[in-house]
């Protein structure tokens, strides 16, 4: 269930895996050295998207029923991974791609999202314009208006800026004050074909430098006057924060995949080191603590790639929840990655900090590359502002012990998904978040598993400890809040033990649905070991639980979770 | 928070908007004099967001489902009792 | 806003003081009546708004920060800009040399007697972060370097090798301070490079260093080399030389290493080939090296965290900036209640670093013997807190925080310097291991010992002179005393039952008595490279303690005219918190009874120009 192309040996991770292997070679534009160099230029990996585009990665973009590929987002999921894994800079150059076709795939019509569906399927970049100098990411503050104009088209006036490939994309959905007033009613979503705009109505905004993904293209664009069809809107004139708020429930869950690639890839720099460390006659490797601190990480690596598979899997079964399932993983998904980077960056020490001499300053580079995805497509402090906002309905379902049992079963199960049904995506969950809910359950069932010796008596303990530690955080969340820009620091780690919880659920839920697979359980009983870990001040795992993961990352054949 | 999932009796405008009010203040931290039912609840701090978990409560209260939506649609609490009444009747 | 500063009162570097590009280097205190009080209507500040009694000697700061100027104003040479040009070339900033070396930066490594102005080690700290504020690569390029170097020297060497580096480094010079092997990390006593005696008696050096500061820049080096092939701990000494006496040819230096913070500092490589250095060189006797480095390093793992606290003022002041500046949701972003969270416990962080380091460089003064212990638990946990603080602050930034353009672009910079302190010099593990090798034995003497010697009082008073440091005091193992911790318990002891701190003392003494009773028993196998992670951990709780005792010990000798934040129980509640959150204790926001106070007073500080740190000092930062 893990490891991007393992799962999909035959589908498009697998292929991503194969070509991007080939073009790792020296000199190939996936070598580390290629990307170290670019990021020091600050040059666009367009070698490495080449190779993304060979591969058919745009199918990946696609609803399958419009000549995507069939699995969904689990399988974008696992094939931005793999890329991610290499170079997170050229799965965030070229992914955007997705984030720009969303809501097109949310709201359009059926003709809208077969004349996209052909573009993005021969190669057209798309781009997502959402925030505005200024504004960060208080969309209601947009100022960019699209009026009407005589011929029931719509003119653009104003910037989106900073932007991913605000400049290299030829098309960019662009959300735009269609009200004069504004308000939740008053702005659109306007599909911009930059080669259809008038000469001079549009103008690229200059490259901004960052911090990482130094290559990307992250610019922006500035419309005077730009005139647009009246098909260029996606859904209604005033529906545009809804269809945002809708496409960011898949678009954040998407974003899983660059924490996964990213942790994957650190972990696997600094295994190499540790065993290849001489230390006191041993190797670092041996050594009790280092080989905790890789322990560790693998587990959270595995917790992660738990929380991501099931919101995956969950855009497509459990679509009414993603509202609060998206917020969950967007928030928590790279915040456990990124926790497990900085143990790594420590245990690499001054290589890590190198640019060129160790593994061609590949850690440090993907280390600054990461931190953009708690940045973009909503921060973590705005996805935990979305949590906290479903706090009393969560609070209540969690106490009634209420979920959505069918939904849950397809979620966790290993059956290919059915097609996402947009119309289903909800701004807030009715059923709050099901897999956290149906816990104390799981647990119970984990229980006679054990009782029958089919799975190890620590896995029902472990699953036990996470339904307290729910209870717990929904006893929390229950407490009144001030709403608004009033929201206490408290909430705010509430909802993050609300994340975790969700990552730990996650974990028990696959290893209840599969028990058969002794590696398997025990990578998730890793993971769950980790949740615990990451609940609980103080807590940490027994001296053995992270053993068995640390040796399937020894064995690169492997994966983290088969 | 309250805790009811019964369903109440079909309550006035008025009523209705008094308990919004309630609910407003209590979600603010205003006292509820303060919220004039014309007034634009966003003016309250109450972003178009925020207003969701007013949504749920309002669910529960009347046992009716509520898109979220008819917040933006009614900004503020006289035209979103209207609106929700209508609801309330329905059921 | 930047600071009240105005442009007739803040002289432009090379301005302020002496004639222009004159080394000041070595010029006793007294000897220019310009300098020799200080001069607060000079600043620009009203009175009062500093605390002038709660810094050693807070003249060189105040004349440092004048030279540096306002790090706003776009046409300052060593302002936020150049500062960055300068990063983004990955250069020093020359400019900021010129300013260091004109304000005889120098002669603040050199002890007294051999011509310096080094006399506390909590003065030396002052003065470096006042250069970490400005620009850290500033701060380890220029200065860092030569002082760990230097420290070897004044701990080990000869009355002739001693006045020779005083000489170089009183007249601008350089020393770099050469142990770094890539493939051996921290643990420099599997350094590889050898200085064996060759056919004519004399040492010859072969193998290389790798990834050290300034090792093509500077005149002098110190090396450590393995100078007896035996296993053990006497088989490696430090080597004082200039690179000009070596022949050039049995000297070939490697490229630059590049890194992705503190670009501006010179890392470079050296390998040697059967390359003889002059007879004088070894420092101390042979065989010492081992020694040597583990006494006088002791200095430095308790400076550099020290000095790095400069980098978290600067960090905290900038995102202050940008969040005051930030609209979010028709507000600033500073406002909302997270963000004023984030911000106090952020500016509590910064106080729990320097009122654990400052008591740590004090007692290296009043309790020499038992300074390894302290730095390295000082080493061990102040840098992680300053990481993770200047991470979270990027919170506050939103996006901002990762375009180099953006509105605060100094933050990025920070948040990739502020990294090698976790692993420059001693990484953590290497401090924790340290003292886990003293652990046993501490708790089975000295914590059971109820008559053993608190540290001084004096220890705790930051504005109180100190006796002066004895180098040679210095000792390998703290022989399991720790007057500390003993403070911590005598103090309780003797608190009044209203005094507001009395309870957190207990606390704390229940936790060391708990710790007691679970080191004590640990076999001497555990206490090795190989110890297990729970022994590591025991180590990260003898640090909790004698950081709880510095915090409570700090507020308990308070001057009786402490005022305002001073005064203030709330500043060390708040402080004890933040560390019992790093200690994994609890993972509570700070409550608002304790944050508010905290965030008013860092408001007030940032609109009067003042340091986050104790000594609350005008900057232009």
């Amino acid at each position: 269930m893990s490891g991007g192309a393992a799962r999909w040996p035959t589908g498009l991770p697998g292929a991503l895996d194969t070509a991007i292997e080939e073009a790792a070679a020296p000199g190939g534009p996936f070598h580390p050295a290629t990307g170290s160099r670019l990021d020091a230029r600050e040059e666009f990996p367009a070698a490495a998207c080449a190779v993304l585009d060979d591969c058919g990665t745009a199918r990946a973009y696609v609803p399958a029923e419009l000549g995507g590929v069939p699995g969904g987002l689990p399988e974008l999921v696992a094939a931005l991974r793999t890329v991610a894994r290499r170079d997170v800079t050229v799965a965030v150059a070229h992914g955007k791609t997705f984030l720009g076709s969303v809501p097109t795939w949310v709201a359009g019509t059926d003709e809208q999202r077969r004349a996209l569906a052909r573009r993005v399927l021969d190669g057209a970049v798309v781009s997502w314009g959402l925030t505005e100098p200024g504004h960060g990411s208080d969309l209601l503050a947009g100022e960019l208006t699209a009026e009407t104009t005589a011929d029931g088209g719509r003119r653009l006036d104003g910037a989106k800026w900073p932007i991913n490939n605000a400049t290299r994309g030829d098309l960019i959905s662009v959300l735009a004050r269609t009200a004069p007033e504004g308000g939740p009613r008053g702005f659109g979503l306007l599909l911009v074909d930059k080669a259809a705009l008038a000469a001079g109505s549009w103008s690229p905004l200059p490259k901004e430098p960052t911090h990482g993904i130094r290559g990307a293209d992250i610019s922006g664009i500035r419309f005077t006057g730009a005139e647009v069809p009246a098909d260029a809107l996606t859904g209604a004139a005033g529906d545009g924060l809804d269809v945002v708020l809708r496409s960011l429930q898949l678009t954040r869950t998407v974003c899983t995949s660059l924490s996964l690639g990213a942790g994957e890839h650190a972990l696997r720099l600094a295994h190499a080191f540790a065993a290849g460390r001489a230390m006191y006659g041993t190797t670092l490797l041996r050594l009790p603590l280092a080989r905790r601190v890789l322990g560790r990480a693998a587990a959270s690596l595995a917790l992660a790639d738990a929380a991501a598979l099931l919101a995956a899997r969950a855009a497509h079964c459990l679509t009414g929840e993603m509202s609060v399932v998206s917020a969950l993983v967007k928030a928590g998904v790279p915040e456990i990655v990124q926790l497990a980077v900085d143990d790594l960056a420590e245990l690499l020490g001054a290589r890590g900090f190198l640019t060129e001499h160790h593994a061609d300053g590949a850690f440090q580079k993907l280390e600054r590359d990461h931190r953009i995805v708690a940045i973009f497509d909503g921060s973590t402090a705005v996805n935990r502002a979305l949590l906290i906002n479903q706090f009393p309905v969560l609070a209540r379902l969690h106490r009634k012990g209420t979920h959505d049992a069918e939904g849950l079963a397809a979620t966790v199960g290993a059956e290919p998904v059915p097609p996402l049904d947009p119309g289903a995506l909800r701004l807030f969950s009715r059923t709050g978040c099901s897999a956290v809910q149906a816990l104390p359950g799981a647990a119970g069932r984990l229980a006679a598993l054990a009782a029958a010796g089919a799975v190890p008596p620590r896995v029902p303990e472990l699953a036990r400890a996470l339904a307290e530690e729910a209870a717990a955080v929904a006893a929390a969340m229950a407490a009144p809040l001030p709403a608004g820009r009033g929201t206490p620091a408290e909430a705010f780690e509430t909802a993050r033990r609300y994340e975790r919880c969700f990552a730990g659920a996650a974990a028990v839920h696959l290893l209840l649905a599969d028990p058969g697979d002794p590696r398997r359980v025990s990578s998730l009983t890793a993971a769950m070991e980790r949740a615990l870990e990451l609940l609980r001040p103080g807590h940490e795992a027994p001296l053995e639980a992270y053993e068995t993961v640390l040796e399937t990352l020894a064995d690169p054949a492997k994966e983290l979770i088969a | 928070m309250t805790e009811l999932t019964t369903q109440t009796a079909q309550p006035t405008a008025a009523e209705l908007v008094d308990w919004l009010r309630d609910r407003v203040a209590a979600q603010t931290g205003r006292p509820a004099e303060e919220i004039d039912a014309d007034v634009p609840l966003n003016d309250y701090g109450l972003d178009s967001v925020y207003v969701f978990g007013l949504c749920a409560e309002i669910e529960d209260q009347y046992g009716i489902e509520v898109e979220p939506t008819v917040m933006w649609d009614n900004t503020s609490l006289a035209p979103l009792a209207e609106a929700l009444l209508t609801l309330i009747a329905a059921r | 806003m930047t600071s009240a500063r105005s442009a007739d009162t803040a002289p432009r570097p090379g301005t302020g003081t002496g004639p222009a590009g004159a080394p000041e280097a070595g010029r006793p205190e007294d000897a220019d009546p310009r300098e020799a009080t200080p001069r607060p209507e000079a600043t620009g500040y009203p009175e009062g708004t500093g605390c002038p009694e709660a810094a050693g000697r807070p003249a060189d700061v105040d004349r440092l920060e004048r030279l540096f100027g306002d790090a706003g104003d776009p046409a300052n040479p060593v302002g936020r800009n150049a500062v960055l040009a300068a990063d983004d070339r990955a250069g020093m900033l020359a400019a900021g040399e010129d300013l260091l070396t004109r304000f005889g930066l120098n002669a603040h490594f050199v002890p007294r007697d051999l011509g310096g102005r080094f006399e506390q080690l909590d003065d030396l700290v002052r003065v470096m972060r006042a250069v970490y504020r400005r620009d850290p690569c500033l701060g380890l390029g220029y200065g860092a370097g030569s002082f760990m170097a230097a420290v070897n020297v004044w701990t080990a060497g000869s009355t002739g090798q001693r006045e020779r580096l005083a000489g170089r480094l009183l007249s601008g010079g350089r020393a770099a301070c050469a142990y770094h092997e890539l493939d051996h990390g921290n643990d420099f006593t599997r350094a590889g490079l050898t200085a064996l005696p060759g056919p004519d008696g004399r040492l010859r050096l072969n193998g290389r260093k790798e990834v050290v500061a300034n090792l093509r820049r500077a005149e002098t080096v110190v090396l450590f080399a393995r100078t007896d092939p035996a296993h053990g701990s006497r088989s490696h000494s430090q080597l004082l030389f200039d690179t000009a006496d070596l022949p050039a040819a049995a000297v070939r230096h490697l490229d630059r290493y590049p890194t992705v913070g503190m670009r501006g500092v010179q890392l470079g490589g050296i390998e040697f080939t059967d390359c003889p250095v002059p007879d004088d060189s070894v420092v101390g006797r042979p065989g010492q090296g081992v020694e040597t480095a583990l006494r006088s390093f002791q200095l430095t793992r308790v400076a550099l965290p020290g000095m790095t606290i400069g980098l978290l003022d600067t960090a905290l002041r900038t995102a202050l900036r940008g969040a005051r500046g930030r609209t979010l949701y028709g507000g600033r972003a500073a406002d909302l209640p997270l963000s004023r969270t984030i911000l106090a416990e952020t500016f509590a962080d910064l106080l729990l670093a320097d009122t654990f380091t400052t008591v740590a460089a004090r007692a290296a003064h009043t309790a020499p013997a038992q300074a390894g212990v302290y730095a390295s638990a000082v080493k061990s946990f102040v840098p992680t807190v300053l990481i993770r603080a200047v991470q979270r602050l990027s919170e506050l930034l939103g996006s901002q925080f990762y375009l180099r353009a953006g509105e605060q672009p100094l933050f990025q910079k920070l948040l990739r310097d502020v990294q090698p302190s976790a692993f420059g010099h001693a990484s953590r593990v290497s401090c924790q291991s340290a003292l886990l090798a003293q652990l046993p034995l501490t708790a089975r003497r000295g914590w059971r010992a109820d008559t053993a010697d608190p540290l001084p009082a004096d220890t705790f008073r930051a504005g109180r002179p100190l006796p002066p440091l004895r180098f040679a005091d210095l000792a390998v193992s703290a022989a399991g005393r720790d007057p500390l911790a003993r403070s911590l318990v005598v103090a309780t002891a003797s608190a009044a039952p209203d005094d507001p701190l009395a309870g957190s003392g207990r606390a704390w003494c229940a936790r060391l008595a708990e710790l007691t009773a679970d080191a004590s028993g640990l076999a001497p196998t555990l206490i090795g490279p190989d110890a297990p992670p729970y022994a590591f951990g025991l180590t990260a709780r003898w640090t909790g303690v004698l950081a709880a005792s510095a915090c409570l010990n700090t507020w308990w000798n308070r001057p009786a005219e402490a005022a305002g934040s001073a005064a203030d129980p709330a500043v060390t509640l708040a402080v004890l918190h933040r560390l019992g959150s790093h200690l994994d204790h609890h993972r509570e926001p700070l409550p608002p009874r304790l944050a508010e106070p905290l965030y008013a007073e860092l408001g007030r500080r940032l609109d009067a120009g003042l340091t986050f740190d104790l000594d609350r000092r005008p900057t232009g930062a």
